[in-house]
């Protein structure tokens, strides 16, 4: 007799009768071969659970259900802009890691000499294949980013999708676009050039011009009451590590919201 | 779980087991089913039904409901209530359609937004390529240049730092003023994005449209109009005009955009509505 059972569970048997071609025949034995080990079809069971309980079927669209008959087609790219948000912040997030690979926030001298920040960004754009590419993305990508947050709040606004059950999204939306400018703000700061510096300044008098805590807040936000090297680093440390995580999960918890609200309607 | 949840069960009193803490399950299942230690084997090494059902351990909902206490009973107690209510309005509604507050994002919103927003990526794309950005010279401390500038979406913020004129002298200070231009600057700033934070506080309602309220519609213009004319007075160096005549026009033009907007979407609003109720409301009237 032999040790190997041969049950209905002979997964490789089932799949030799199934006459599979190679994609499908690859794709069962990973799928299998994972599922062994982490029990993956109980999970997508859930989902699919889940996606049942929530969609009972498949729902009408918005032109089907008033029967408009596409007549306000003109209105869905203002609809669009919160994706447009969340893909413009993807592809920045994208760029601007390949960019961390060649930048480093140091030595930042305010005696008008390139600092180690500007001349990596110097590099950048003029000894790195697609450098001055990969810069002009990241570049327009935040721009791009901040502007289709505006529209989008806009849009929020003038359609009233703001009321009863959304005013928590909004509020959500309030304090990620404070933290969009944010982003851009510390980004501004990093090249280290004249104009980087002096915005760097006004930031400095702002929190200083805080009541009572302006101190304690220039000293934590950039490193003294002088531009240092300390600034640069907090300004990359908030630019790269700090803002990415709270703004990913702010823009997470934003689209549940949507999702589980639905598009306020009308269109 | 499946029939534990339903909320009807919660109100019968006859199940009133288990409020002593003792195994919950005993009162309902079969005794065949209950126990491992009975006649059948339990085999771990995945050969038989080593799985037992997780409803004979389970306490039901009523059970939960009964056990706690304080916050978390209250909890309970909500739910319930909250789901009858879905279930009253349900079942009294007459209309053909769920009423719905909202549509949902998937699958039709967000594969239409897909579509969409790849065409935009590709204009960051085109952007990118066509008009990339330089860098300046290196910082100086010893050189200001001639335009300090932060990115062009922080200049309503750079504006707002300029409202020194607006700080109140107060006369019982002898003329001086409360705080300093800087600090009323940044507190302009916090007021402003608070007032936005506050919309869905004041402005309640069902309606939708902007010529639903032309009140807030004229609001919201003006507050547009604002956010231009405010930033371009934070680069009044750059502007050819007089400071204080920009500064008059920076408040001057949003109330003027705001009254326009108000009566343009007034005078707009009886046909439209016509329009609006034909269309919409045959299939959905309003409450
Ligand atoms: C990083 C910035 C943001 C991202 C990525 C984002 C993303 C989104 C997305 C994808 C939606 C789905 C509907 C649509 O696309 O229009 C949405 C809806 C919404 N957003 Fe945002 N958003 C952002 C900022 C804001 C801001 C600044 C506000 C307002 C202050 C806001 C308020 C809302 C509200 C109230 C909804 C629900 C609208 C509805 O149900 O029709 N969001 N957001």
């Amino acid at each position: 007799m032999s040790l190997e059972r041969k049950d209905d569970h002979d997964h490789k048997a089932w799949m030799k009768e199934r006459d599979l071609t190679p994609v499908e025949s690859i794709y069962l034995s990973v799928l299998v071969w994972f599922d062994k080990r982490l029990r993956i079809v109980d999970y997508l069971e859930l989902l699919e659970d889940l996606y049942y309980k929530v969609n009972m079927q498949m729902p009408k669209s918005h032109t089907e259900q008033y029967n408009l008959d596409n007549k306000f087609w003109y209105w869905y790219p203002l609809y669009a802009l919160g994706s447009f948000s969340t893909i413009a912040y993807i592809v920045a997030a994208i760029s601007g890691a390949l960019l961390g690979f060649y930048y480093a926030p140091a030595a930042a001298a305010a005696d008008g000499t390139p600092s180690v920040a500007y001349q990596q960004i110097s590099l950048i754009m003029t000894d790195l294949n697609m450098g001055f590419f990969l810069r002009s993305l990241h570049r327009w990508s935040a721009q791009v980013m901040v502007a289709a947050v505006f529209l989008h709040m806009l849009r929020v606004y003038f359609t009233g999708a703001y009321k009863e059950p959304r005013e928590l999204n909004w509020i959500i939306g309030i304090v990620l676009i404070s933290l969009t400018m944010v982003f851009g703000y510390t980004g501004y700061l990093l090249p280290w050039d004249q104009l980087a510096f002096w915005a760097g300044q006004i930031g400095v008098e702002m929190s200083l011009s805080i009541p009572l805590i302006g101190e304690w807040v220039a000293q934590l936000l950039f490193g003294g009451f002088t531009l240092t090297q300390a600034t640069l680093q907090r300004m990359y440390l908030l630019h790269v590590f700090l803002l990415p995580f709270v703004v990913t999960t702010l823009i997470a918890v934003h689209i549940g919201i949507v999702w589980m609200q639905g598009i306020a309607e009308p269109h | 779980m499946t029939e534990d949840t339903d909320t009807t069960d919660a109100e019968e009193p006859t199940e009133d087991v288990a409020a002593d803490g003792g195994p919950a399950g005993e009162a309902s299942g079969t005794p065949s089913e209950l126990r491992s230690d009975g006649g059948e084997e339990t085999a771990t090494d995945g050969a038989g039904p080593g799985i037992v059902p997780p409803d004979d351990e389970t306490p039901a909902w009523s059970e939960r409901k009964q056990r706690s206490q304080g916050l978390s009973r209250l909890t309970y107690e909500y739910f319930e209530r909250a789901r009858r209510e879905d279930q009253d309005l349900r079942q009294e509604s007459s209309y053909v359609e769920r009423d719905v507050l909202g549509f949902p994002a998937w699958p039709h919103e967000m594969i239409r937004n897909l579509a969409i927003t790849s065409f935009f990526v590709g204009m960051i794309i085109l952007l990118s390529a066509t008009l990339p950005p330089h860098i300046g010279p290196p910082a100086n401390s010893g050189s200001t240049p001639a335009i300090i500038l932060p990115d062009w979406y922080l200049y309503w913020s750079f504006g707002l730092l300029k409202l020194a004129p607006l700080n109140p002298e107060l006369s019982l200070l002898g003329g001086q003023k409360l705080m300093a231009d800087r600090t009323f600057g940044v507190l302009a700033n916090l007021v402003v994005v608070g007032a936005v934070a506050i919309v869905p506080f004041l402005n309640k309602g069902a309606a939708r449209r902007p010529v639903e309220q032309p009140f807030w519609a004229g609001v919201g213009f003006g507050g547009v109009v604002f956010a231009f004319t405010i930033s371009a007075y934070s680069v009044n160096n750059l502007i050819p005009m007089e400071p204080t005549l920009q500064f008059d026009l920076a408040f001057l033009l949003p109330v003027l955009a705001a009254c326009i907007a108000y009566s343009v979407l007034k005078s707009m609003r009886e046909g439209y509505m016509f329009d609006l109720n034909r269309r919409y409301y045959r299939l959905r009237p309003p409450k």
